[in-house]
C-alpha cells in the first residue's frame, strides 16, 4: 500500500512537473491562457545560413535563432515596452553608466544544464570580441567605446556604459545568451565561426528559447520541438509554449510561400506584398484563413541624390550632374512635384502611409507631428525652379541655369517590383517638371557597389527598415561621419552646416536620458532634414501578415518578428486541431 | 494544296500578325508609357456593337469608337473616355498598347539573336566539321567553354562597365548580342556532326578527286545539307531567346523602363496575385503563340521540299 | 583508348581555363560578398572591412587564384561565406536531388519525343502529321517560367499535386516504398515543366532528321527495289538519321545539372538551383565556382559521350586517328 502510494506519488509529480513545473524563477505570463499541443507550421522565404548567433547575419538565419534563443531584456512587440526576459529585474546607478542585472534562478539549458552569471559573461566576451567579428559588435559599441561586463555573483551581473545612453536597455533585446559548456572548448580553439553550422547535429544547438533544433533538412525545412525546460508559465501556471512543433519550410520567393499559404500547407504568413494581400483575400472564407494589415511598420522609402565629394577621375556627367543636386531648391522641386498618393494607390494599393519626413509612420511617438505635411504642388515646384534660375525651352524640357536640359538616372533595386514601379511613377511625374528622368534597375550587388563603393550614380530610391522604434538604431545614416549616411558617407568633418548640427543634435540625444528632451532633438533634426532634404521621403508600407483561423493568441507586431514573435503563446483552437 | 499556296497563306498569316506590331506607333491607341492614374488594372474593356457601329463602355458611359481620328492613329476614343482592349497594367498604362510596341522589341531580340547565332554557330560548324585537326578542336573545346561560362556573372559584368546611360538603341542591341553570341555553341555542334559526316559521301570525295577547291565543296555540296539543321535550329531558337530576354529583363538588364517589351511585361505576370486577379497581364503570353506559330508553320514549309 | 586519353586530358584543361576565367569574371562583377552587409545601418563600415580582410577576398587576384589551385590539390572545394561551412558537404546534398529530377525529365523526354517525332515522319503531309506539328509549336512558344508558375497555381486550386517541395511533413515516418511514391508526386510538376519544354525541340529535329534521310537516293533506291516502309524505316533510315540525335543526347547528358536551374527555384526543389542562384545573388564565390566546375565536367563527359557514339554508329563517318 505504502508502495503504492509512493509509486502513484511520484508518477502525479512527474506529470505535475511537467505539465506545471518550469524550472525554478519562472516568468508567469498573467493574462495568457491555452492548450497544449499541435504543430505550426511557417513558410520562410530562404534558408537559414548558420544557427551560430555570433555570426548569423543574414535574416533567415536570425529569424531561426530568434525562436531557440532568449536574451535577457526584451521588447514586447505589442507595446514596444521593454520587459524582464532571463534578468528577472535590474538597477541603473545615478549617471546612468552602470547597470546592474539580477538574473533568474534555476532555469537550464535545453540540455539540462543550469544557466548562471557565467554564461552571461562569456557570451558577452564572444560578441566583443574583436577576433571574432560579430556582426553584433557594433551594437554594444558607444561612440567606438565598448561596454564592458562584470560578475558580481553566481546570479547577478553588472554592465559598464562608456558614457550614458537614453536608451540602455534595449540594447539587450536580441542579443542571445549562450551556453558556456558548449561553446567555450570551441572558442578556446578558436574555431567559434564554425560552430552550429548547419551540418551540425541538432542536440549541439544549446539554447534558453522557447524550441529547440530537432532536424534540420538541407533546402528543404527546419524541424523544432519543444523545450522542456523552458522557464515561462501562463497564468495557469501550465509550461510554455504550448505548441509541440514548429516547422520552418523553406519557400524561395514571395510568390511560393504565397501559394503555400493559400494552400493551407502553411499556417502562418508575415510580409506579404499588398497586391498578394489583394489576392489571397479572394479565397479568405472558403480556406479559413485571417488577413490583418497591421498599420505602417518600420520601413521608410527615399529618393536621394548623389552628394558626395568624387574624385579625379570620376564620371563628368555625374560631376556635372552634382552642381544641379546640391541645390536645396533642386531637390525641394523634385519632393514637391512627387504624387505621393499616386504612390500609396497603384503601388500599395493603399496599405501604405505617405511621408512627410524620412521617419517611418510605425515609428508615430516620435514623429513631428508640428511639421507640415508635403502636399504636391507642381505650380510652387515651378516656382522654385525659376527662382534658382531655371528656365523652359520651347519644348518643355527644363534648363539648368546654364542652359543644359535637366537629364538624370534614378538606379533602385530590380529584385523588388515596388520600387521599380515607385520609379517609374516619379519618372512620368518628373517629366511634368520637363526632367528628363531613366529609370535603371540594378541587380542588389551592383546598387550597393555604386552608392557606397564607387559613387558612380546620380540618384537612387531605397528603402530602409528601422530595427527599434527608436531613433538610435539610424545613428549610423544621421551622422555625417557614418557609414551610412547615404547621400555622402563617412565624411572626415561634415560637408555642410547643417549636417554639422544633425551631428551634434544626435549625439545629444542619445546620451539624453529625459524622454520629452530627446523628442525635442529629434524633432529639430526633422525640422532640419525637412529644410534640406537630403532623404527626399515617399511611404511607409503597411505589415500584412494573415494566420489560419484557429491559430489562437495571434496578435501579429509591426516590428520583426511580426507574427512569431510570441511564439511561445501561440495555440491551436479545440476546433482547429 | 500546292506548297507555293501553302507558303503565301503562312506568309500572309505572318504579315497579319507582325505587321500591327511593326506598325505600333499607328495601331496602338496610346503611346507606350502614358500612365492613366485613376484606372490601375483596369479590366479589358467591354466593347459592343449598335447598329454596326462600336461602343465602349467607361464608367456607365458609352463613348463611341472611332477610325482614324485624326491623332495619326488607327482608332480612338475621345477623350475622358478610354478605350483599353486589354486592360491596363498597375501604373494605368494600356497593355494593347504595350503589347505592340513590346512585340517589336521582343522580336527583333529574338531575331537578331538568332541569326546572330546561327551565323556564328553555322560558320564554326562548317570549319569544324570540314576541316577537322586544331580547327576542329580549337572551336569545339571554345564552345565547350562558352557554354559553361557562367553567363549570369558575365552579363553582370559587362553590365557593370557600361555607363549608366545607354541610348534606347545601344540597351536594346547589347543584350540582343550578348545573348546571340553566347549561344551559337550548340547550333555548331549540330551543324559540325552533319558536316562530318557529309563530306565524307560519295559525291564528295568524288568531286574532291575532281580537283574541287574548299569553298566549292563547302558552297556547293555541305551547305545545303545543314540546311534542315539551321531552320530547326532557328524555329527552337526565338522562343529560347525570347525566354532568356525575360530572364535578363527581371536581373534589371533588359530594356529601360518605360519601355516595354513582352519578357518584362511577362514577368509583372507571372506573380502569384497577377494569375489570381490580373490575368489580362498574360496579354504578351497569349500574343506570342501565333507569332511564334507563324514562324514554326513556315520553317515546316520551307523544310519540305517535296509535296 | 588513346583518343579518349586526349579528350579526358583536354577536359581536365578546359576546367582549368575556365576556373581562371571564371576568377577574372568576379574581379569584374561589382562587389562582393560582404557589399551586401554595407546596407545594415547596424554594422560599421569597419567591422565590414575587417570581415572581408578575414576572408582574404582583398587580396590580389593571382594570389587568390593560386590559393585555390593549391585547396583544390588538396580535395577542399573552398568555404561558403554564407554558410560558413566547406563547400563540398553543401553540393553533395543536392546534387542526388538535382540528377533525379534532371534524369527522369530527361529520360521521359526521349521516350515520349523519338516515337513521336518517327510517327509524325512516317504520316509527313497527312493529318496526323500536320496536327502534332501545331501542337509542338503550341508547346513550344510558352515560356517554362510562365507554365510552371500556371501549373503550381492550378494545383493550388485543385490540391491534387503538392504546391512544391520533395517530401511532405512525416516523410520519416513512412515505409521505404511510401517514400518513393511521396517523392515521385513532388516531381510530378517540375519534371512536366522540364519535359514540356524540352520535348518540343526533340521532335522537330528526329522528325527533320528523318526526313532528311528519307530523301537521300540509297532510301530512295531502297523504296523502288520494293523493301517494305516499316523495315526501311527502323533498320536503314533512323541509324542514319541518328547524327543529329547523339549530338542532343550529348547535350542533353551535359545539361543535367544546369538544365532544370530556374524550374528548382520556382517549385521550391531543394537542388543545385535554389543554391547556385542565391550564391550568385550574394556573391558566395566558392559556391558559384564550384557549382561551375562541376557543371563543366558534366558538360565534358556529356559531349565525350556523344563524340563517341557518333564515331561509332553513323556509317557515314570514318574514324579519325
Amino acid at each position: 500500500m505504502v508502495l503504492f502510494l509512493r509509486y502513484f506519488g511520484a508518477v502525479v509529480l512527474v506529470v505535475l512537473t511537467s505539465v506545471y513545473g518550469a524550472s525554478g524563477d519562472a516568468l508567469v505570463l498573467s493574462g495568457v491562457t491555452g492548450e497544449r499541443g499541435g504543430t505550426l507550421v511557417f513558410a520562410q522565404r530562404n534558408e537559414p545560413k548558420t544557427f551560430n548567433p555570433v555570426i548569423a547575419a543574414d535574416a533567415a538565419s536570425r529569424e531561426l535563432i530568434q525562436l531557440v534563443m532568449t536574451d535577457l531584456i526584451h521588447i514586447n512587440r505589442a507595446t514596444q515596452l521593454t520587459e524582464p526576459a532571463l534578468a528577472k529585474s535590474w538597477t541603473v546607478s545615478h549617471d546612468g553608466l552602470h547597470y546592474v542585472l539580477s538574473l533568474r534562478q534555476g532555469v537550464r539549458f535545453s540540455d539540462g544544464q543550469p544557466f548562471t552569471a557565467d554564461d552571461v559573461v562569456f557570451s558577452f566576451q564572444l560578441y566583443l570580441d574583436e577576433k571574432v567579428r560579430s556582426p553584433q559588435r557594433d551594437l554594444l559599441l558607444l561612440e567606438g567605446k565598448p561596454i564592458s561586463v562584470r560578475k558580481l555573483d553566481s546570479y547577478r551581473v553588472a554592465f559598464d556604459l562608456p558614457r550614458p545612453y537614453a536608451v540602455a536597455e534595449r540594447l539587450f533585446d536580441g542579443l542571445a545568451i549562450l551556453p558556456r559548456h558548449i561553446l567555450e572548448p570551441v572558442y578556446r580553439e578558436g574555431k567559434l565561426a564554425q560552430a552550429w553550422s548547419v551540418s551540425s547535429l541538432p542536440t549541439e544547438v544549446v539554447g534558453l528559447g522557447p524550441f529547440r533544433l530537432k532536424q534540420f533538412l538541407a533546402g528543404q525545412r527546419v524541424v523544432l520541438e519543444r523545450n522542456p525546460y523552458y522557464w515561462k508559465v501562463d497564468q495557469a501556471g501550465i509550461q510554455l509554449p504550448y505548441l509541440s512543433e514548429v516547422d520552418l519550410e523553406f519557400a524561395g520567393s514571395e510568390d511560393t510561400q504565397v501559394l503555400r499559404f493559400q494552400a493551407g500547407q502553411s499556417d502562418v504568413i508575415s510580409r506579404m506584398s499588398a497586391r498578394n494581400f489583394a489576392a489571397l483575400e479572394k479565397d479568405r472564407v472558403r480556406r479559413g484563413y485571417t488577413l490583418s494589415d497591421v498599420g505602417p511598420g518600420l520601413e521608410y522609402s527615399f529618393l536621394f541624390f548623389n552628394l558626395n565629394d568624387l574624385p579625379e577621375g570620376a564620371s563628368p556627367e555625374v560631376v556635372a550632374r552634382q552642381r544641379l543636386f546640391r541645390r536645396a531648391s533642386f531637390r525641394r522641386a523634385v519632393s514637391l512635384a512627387i504624387d505621393r498618393e499616386a504612390l500609396v494607390r497603384l503601388v500599395y494599393l493603399g496599405r501604405a502611409a505617405a511621408l512627410s519626413m524620412p521617419v517611418p509612420l510605425g515609428d508615430k511617438a516620435w514623429v513631428n507631428a508640428k511639421l507640415p505635411h508635403i502636399v504636391r504642388s507642381l505650380p510652387q515646384a515651378h516656382q522654385a525652379l525659376a527662382a534658382a534660375g531655371f528656365s523652359r525651352a520651347p519644348d518643355g524640357a527644363l534648363l539648368d541655369p546654364e542652359g543644359k536640359p535637366v537629364e538624370f538616372s534614378i538606379i533602385t533595386s530590380a529584385g523588388n517590383a515596388e520600387r521599380v514601379q515607385m520609379a517609374t511613377l516619379i519618372q512620368d511625374d518628373l517629366k511634368q517638371l520637363g526632367m528628363n528622368v531613366h529609370v535603371v534597375p540594378l541587380e542588389f550587388g551592383s546598387l550597393i557597389n555604386r552608392v557606397f563603393q564607387t559613387h558612380d550614380y546620380e540618384a537612387c530610391l531605397m528603402s530602409l527598415i528601422d530595427s527599434d522604434a527608436d531613433p538610435n538604431p539610424d545613428m549610423a545614416v544621421w551622422l555625417s561621419s557614418a557609414g551610412n549616411h547615404l547621400w555622402h558617407p563617412e565624411q572626415k568633418t561634415p560637408a555642410t552646416p547643417w549636417e554639422a548640427d544633425i551631428d551634434r543634435l544626435m549625439r545629444e540625444q542619445m546620451i539624453t536620458r529625459n524622454r520629452d528632451e530627446r523628442k525635442r532633438l529629434f524633432d529639430r533634426v526633422q525640422e532640419i532634414l525637412m529644410e534640406n532634404l537630403p532623404l527626399i521621403p515617399l511611404l511607409s508600407p503597411d505589415i500584412l501578415v494573415g494566420a489560419k483561423n484557429g491559430l489562437g493568441n495571434f496578435r501579429p507586431a509591426m516590428m520583426d518578428h511580426y507574427v512569431l514573435w510570441n511564439i511561445d503563446e501561440l495555440y491551436w483552437r479545440a476546433e482547429a486541431r | 494544296m500546292s506548297r507555293r499556296w501553302r507558303i503565301g497563306l503562312t506568309s500572309i498569316f505572318i504579315a497579319l500578325v507582325v505587321g500591327p506590331l511593326l506598325l505600333a506607333g499607328f495601331v496602338a491607341p496610346y503611346p507606350y508609357a502614358e500612365q492613366h492614374r485613376e484606372y490601375p488594372y483596369a479590366p479589358p474593356a467591354a466593347v459592343r456593337f449598335v447598329k454596326a457601329r462600336p461602343f465602349v463602355e467607361v464608367g456607365g458611359r458609352w463613348c463611341e469608337v472611332r477610325l482614324l481620328p485624326g491623332n495619326g492613329r488607327l482608332f480612338g476614343v475621345a477623350a475622358p473616355c478610354v478605350i483599353f482592349l486589354s486592360g491596363t497594367d498597375g501604373n494605368g498604362r494600356d497593355v494593347f498598347s504595350r503589347l505592340l510596341y513590346g512585340g517589336r522589341i521582343t522580336l527583333m531580340t529574338g531575331l537578331l539573336s538568332a541569326f546572330l547565332s546561327l551565323a556564328l554557330g553555322l560558320a564554326a560548324g562548317v570549319v569544324a566539321g570540314y576541316f577537322g585537326g586544331w580547327p576542329d578542336w580549337l572551336l569545339m573545346r571554345g564552345g565547350e567553354l562558352v557554354m559553361a561560362l557562367p553567363w549570369l556573372y558575365l552579363l553582370l559584368a559587362t553590365r557593370a562597365l557600361l555607363p549608366l546611360h545607354i541610348s534606347a538603341v545601344e540597351a536594346f542591341v547589347w543584350p540582343a548580342a550578348v545573348i546571340g553570341a553566347v549561344g551559337w555553341v550548340r547550333p555548331a555542334r549540330l551543324i559540325r556532326g552533319v558536316v562530318l559526316s557529309g563530306k565524307e559521301r560519295g559525291f564528295v570525295l568524288a568531286a574532291r578527286g575532281f580537283g574541287a577547291g574548299h569553298a566549292y565543296l563547302i558552297r556547293r555540296h555541305l551547305l545545303p545539307l545543314t540546311g534542315s539543321v539551321v531552320v530547326t535550329q532557328a524555329t527552337v531558337l526565338i522562343p529560347l531567346y525570347i525566354l532568356a530576354e525575360m530572364s535578363l529583363s527581371f536581373l534589371g538588364l533588359g530594356v529601360e523602363e518605360p519601355m516595354p517589351s513582352w519578357g518584362n511585361m511577362l514577368t509583372e505576370a507571372s506573380h502569384y496575385h497577377a494569375l489570381i486577379l490580373h490575368r489580362w497581364l498574360l496579354a504578351p503570353g497569349v500574343a506570342a503563340i501565333p507569332v511564334l506559330l507563324g514562324f514554326l508553320l513556315l520553317a515546316d514549309i520551307l523544310l519540305d521540299r517535296h509535296d | 583508348m588513346k583518343y579518349l586519353g586526349w579528350r579526358l586530358l583536354h577536359g581536365v584543361g578546359l576546367l582549368a581555363l575556365l576556373s581562371l576565367l571564371s576568377f577574372m569574371l568576379s574581379q569584374v562583377a561589382p562587389g562582393d560578398f560582404y557589399s551586401q552587409l554595407r546596407n545594415d545601418p547596424r554594422m560599421s563600415p569597419e567591422t565590414v572591412a575587417a570581415l572581408r580582410a578575414q576572408a582574404g577576398i582583398d587580396r590580389p587576384f593571382p594570389i587568390r587564384y593560386a590559393a585555390w589551385i593549391v585547396a583544390v590539390s588538396r580535395g577542399d572545394f573552398g568555404y561558403s561565406l554564407a554558410y560558413h561551412s566547406p563547400v563540398a558537404p553543401l553540393l553533395k546534398e543536392r546534387i542526388g536531388a538535382t540528377l533525379i529530377l534532371t534524369g527522369a525529365a530527361t529520360l521521359t523526354t526521349w521516350l515520349i519525343a523519338v516515337p513521336v517525332g518517327i510517327w509524325s515522319a512516317a504520316r509527313r503531309g497527312k493529318w496526323g502529321d500536320r496536327v502534332s506539328t501545331v501542337a509542338v509549336s503550341l508547346v513550344l512558344a510558352v515560356p517554362d517560367l510562365v507554365l510552371a508558375i500556371a501549373l503550381l497555381h492550378l494545383s493550388v486550386q485543385t490540391g491534387w499535386l503538392p504546391a512544391g517541395g520533395k517530401i511532405s511533413r512525416g516523410y520519416a515516418q513512412l515505409g521505404f516504398i511510401q517514400q518513393l511514391r511521396d517523392v515521385a508526386w513532388h516531381m510530378v510538376l517540375p519534371v512536366t515543366v522540364l519535359v514540356a519544354g524540352s520535348t518540343p525541340v526533340l521532335i522537330r529535329h528526329t522528325r527533320a532528321s528523318i526526313l532528311e534521310v528519307m530523301e537521300a537516293p540509297f532510301a530512295m533506291s531502297a523504296r523502288a527495289q520494293g523493301i517494305p516502309s516499316r523495315r526501311l524505316l527502323y533498320r536503314h533510315l533512323l541509324p542514319a538519321a541518328l547524327n543529329p540525335l547523339i549530338s542532343l543526347l550529348g547535350l542533353s547528358l551535359g545539361s543535367l545539372l544546369s538544365a532544370s536551374l530556374l524550374v528548382e527555384i520556382v517549385t521550391g526543389w531543394p537542388g543545385l538551383g535554389p543554391l547556385f542562384l542565391e550564391a550568385i545573388m550574394a556573391r558566395d564565390f566558392a559556391v558559384v565556382l564550384a557549382v561551375v566546375m562541376l557543371s563543366a565536367a558534366f558538360l565534358v563527359i556529356g559531349n565525350l559521350v556523344a563524340d563517341l557514339l557518333l564515331y561509332r554508329f553513323d556509317p557515314r563517318i570514318r574514324t579519325v586517328d
